[in-house]
């Protein structure tokens, strides 16, 4: 356990202007990043956004074509794959079909010239809860035990970083749910960094600690699961992490902390400190889970919260915990209500009058325009 | 996102075990009728066993006529039964030292051409470069071009490069014209690997050799050895190439063309059943190899 958490403490992974290009194609901007040792890091983002080309450069297997690659504050740029201190579990597990399963897993130690291997292998192979399918070939495994074999055949070497390149992709959603709490018990245990990356924003979200979102070759945002979601600074992370409705406002002043602003006629407020933007148009985010909706008849006066009168329920779907309404804008934009089913008012119906209100302070500010590449990296 | 596109596995499959309707019992029928529902059950079987018996009955018969006893030089027809070609068979001047011609030219042509087909197939089905369009058609001349004609060309350039006939003459050629199929048998095996793997091995601290040793040598084994067999077979009975380019050297097939003209010992038989009965043995053990290591997998 020791000698796992020294590795631990001196795996923090440093990108220093990290970028690839294809040619003329630059699919990896250049990227700053610092991944602290032993934390649960996430990559997520849609497919083609360069997550796998930034690993392949963390592990490489890809030479960066600028840039350098820190691991525990040593250069590792110029150093071939099979001298980094890193393991990867690859996208396809990439199992050596001649292979054992326990000869796959016992494959790092040998090459680094460990001649006392079944120990260590079939503890390994009991962590994973494969300890009695040792003898066969992956081809006799399923899916899920494969990408077991995968991540097992990566921990035995006990490497500063582990990369796993969307490891549960191929798996069905519960058996992936399963492996996600397993993936996670096993980082917990062991200590070590996982780099993990996924399309998932339901999987990062569980698993990591730290979530870097990639749009286009850049990371448009880097926090917590919690901080992402409730403080997105992008459109592409507002809509990417959840569901977001995003209303369009000019601001015509400032009181108390709060942006005065007017939307579509009607005065609204948002933190200063929750704006993304600066200039005198904002776009103002809200959350479907965080608008509270009350047929027009009974609306109080809502105090000080947003509140935009006029609406119409144009469509209602029942989900079990809550109910997704789809409201009509008097300026005809739809925006999604999520209501959790307590005390369910059976007037809330299509067709019927609405009004909308909420908290000033679940709102989040993004700048109008998509974020474009070189702003996202200076916001 | 894609959680939710995957398909859910089980459920589909449940109770997925349906009985065919019971056909109608066989005394309601006529008789050419269940004469009839045999053969359409059959109708397979029935053909690989023509199919079979079609391949083998020439091998029967060598086999057969060498327990013949001969009557004069020529072993056509049946005279009798005896052990004596099987018991003496080098017993006829110059067949030992055909067959170990033969056998000595067919492992040196094996290990040259496996090698360095491997090493092409390698070439061909890993890296991009020049010449490569080509290299790869001009790989199907030799087994697209009448041997024939690449004997006597083949014969053609020697005698102009005033390289005297004999053992190594027939080694190039053979060679050259296994080449070929070796490429060919490894290049499909190195072009379906897929190239993770070799990417693994080096993620877990494999140097290239080891890489090269441990992962890609290995996966593409079945290939070189496919290659290797055939290329063994190929130039073990060569006939028509090797004539043109053996000088005074004698090979066994050339033995027993020669043997042909001036009459046609059992023991000639007694040989080609051997490499039957050896070549049915290596594939027989090949089998129960893999059974057996798949029954301990498991
Ligand atoms: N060897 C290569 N040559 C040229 N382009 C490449 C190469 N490898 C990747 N790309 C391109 O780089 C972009 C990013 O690819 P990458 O594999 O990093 O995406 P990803 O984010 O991992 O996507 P996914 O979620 O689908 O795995 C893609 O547009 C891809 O076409
Ligand atoms: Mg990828």
């Amino acid at each position: 356990m020791s000698e796992q958490q020294r590795a631990g403490a001196s795996g923090d992974v440093n990108l220093v202007g990290l970028s690839k290009s294809f040619g003329s194609n630059t699919v990896v901007q250049p990227t700053d990043l610092t991944i602290p040792a032993g934390s649960f890091f996430a990559v997520l983002g849609a497919s083609g956004c360069g997550k796998t080309t930034t690993l392949r450069m963390i592990a490489g297997l890809e030479e960066p074509t600028t840039g350098q690659v820190l691991i525990g504050g040593q250069d590792v740029t110029g150093l071939p794959p099979y001298k980094r201190p890193v393991n990867t579990v690859f996208q396809n597990y990439a199992l050596f079909p001649h292979l054992s399963v326990a000869e796959n897993v016992a494959f790092g130690l040998r090459r680094k010239g460990r001649k006392d291997v079944d120990g260590p292998v079939k503890e390994m192979l009991e962590l994973v809860e494969l300890g009695h399918l040792g003898g066969r070939k992956p081809a006799q495994l399923s899916g899920g035990q494969q990408q077991r074999v995968a991540v097992a055949r990566a921990l035995i070497n006990h490497p500063q970083v582990l990369l796993l390149d969307e490891p549960l992709g191929a798996l069905d959603l519960k058996l992936r749910r399963q492996m996600q709490l397993e993936l996670k018990r096993i980082q917990t245990e062991v200590g070590i960094t996982f780099v993990h990356v996924t399309h998932d924003q339901e999987e990062a979200m569980t698993m990591a600690d730290t979530i870097a979102v990639m749009n286009g070759g850049v990371v448009e945002q880097l926090g917590s699961p919690a901080d992402l979601y409730e403080s997105p600074r992008t459109k592409f992370v507002a809509n990417f992490l959840g569901q977001s409705n995003l209303l369009d406002t000019r601001i015509t002043g400032t009181s108390g902390g709060y942006l005065l602003m007017d939307v579509h006629g009607t005065r609204m407020a948002l933190p200063v400190d929750r704006t993304a933007a600066q200039g005198d148009q904002v776009v103002m985010g809200i959350r479907p889970e965080k608008i509270a909706i009350q047929h027009a008849s009974a609306a109080d006066s809502n105090g000080n919260r947003n509140r935009i009168d006029g609406g119409v329920i144009v469509d209602s779907s029942f989900i079990g915990v809550s109910t997704q309404y789809t409201v009509r804008m008097p300026w005809a934009q739809e925006i999604t209500v999520f209501e959790q089913n307590m005390e369910r008012d059976h007037r809330l119906v299509p067709g019927a009058p609405v009004v909308l209100h909420w908290n000033p302070d679940h709102g989040f500010g993004l700048a109008p325009e998509p974020a474009t590449a070189s702003a996202a990296v200076k916001a | 996102m894609t959680a939710t596109l995957t398909p859910q596995t089980g459920g589909s499959h449940a109770g997925g075990s349906h009985r065919r309707a019971t056909p109608p019992a066989a005394h309601q029928l006529s008789a050419p009728a269940r004469a009839l529902r045999w053969l359409r059950r059959n109708v397979v079987t029935l053909f690989g066993i023509l199919a079979l018996a079609y391949m083998t009955l020439p091998n029967l018969v060598v086999l057969l006529f060498s327990f013949n006893d001969p009557n004069g030089k020529f072993n056509y027809t049946w005279n009798g039964f005896t052990l004596d070609a099987w018991k003496d068979p080098f017993g006829v001047a110059g067949i030992k030292d055909s067959l170990i011609t033969s056998l000595e030219i067919a492992f040196l042509s094996t290990l040259f051409a496996t090698v360095l087909g491997t090493a092409v197939a390698f070439a061909l089905g890993r890296y991009r470069f020049r010449g490569r369009g080509l290299t790869n058609t001009l790989l199907f001349v030799p087994m697209s071009m009448p041997e024939v004609v690449m004997g006597a060309s083949l014969g053609t350039l020697f005698l102009n490069m005033r390289i005297s006939f004999g053992f190594w003459t027939i080694l190039i050629a053979h060679v050259m014209f296994c080449l070929s199929f070796v490429v060919v048998a490894v290049k499909a095996r190195v072009l379906g690997m897929d190239p993770k793997l070799e990417e693994a091995a080096q993620d877990l601290y494999a140097s290239p050799t080891q890489t090269f040793l441990r992962v890609t040598l290995p996966i593409a084994a079945p290939g070189i050895g496919a290659g290797a067999l055939l290329a063994f077979s190929l130039s073990f009975d060569d006939f028509v190439i090797t004539n043109f380019n053996s000088g005074d050297t004698v090979t066994f097939p050339m033995f027993v063309w020669g043997a042909a003209q001036r009459g046609t010992p059992p023991q000639i038989n007694v040989i080609g059943s051997a490499m039957f009965f050896i070549a049915i043995a290596v594939v027989i053990v090949g089998q129960v190899r893999t059974n057996r290591r798949k029954q301990k997998a498991s």
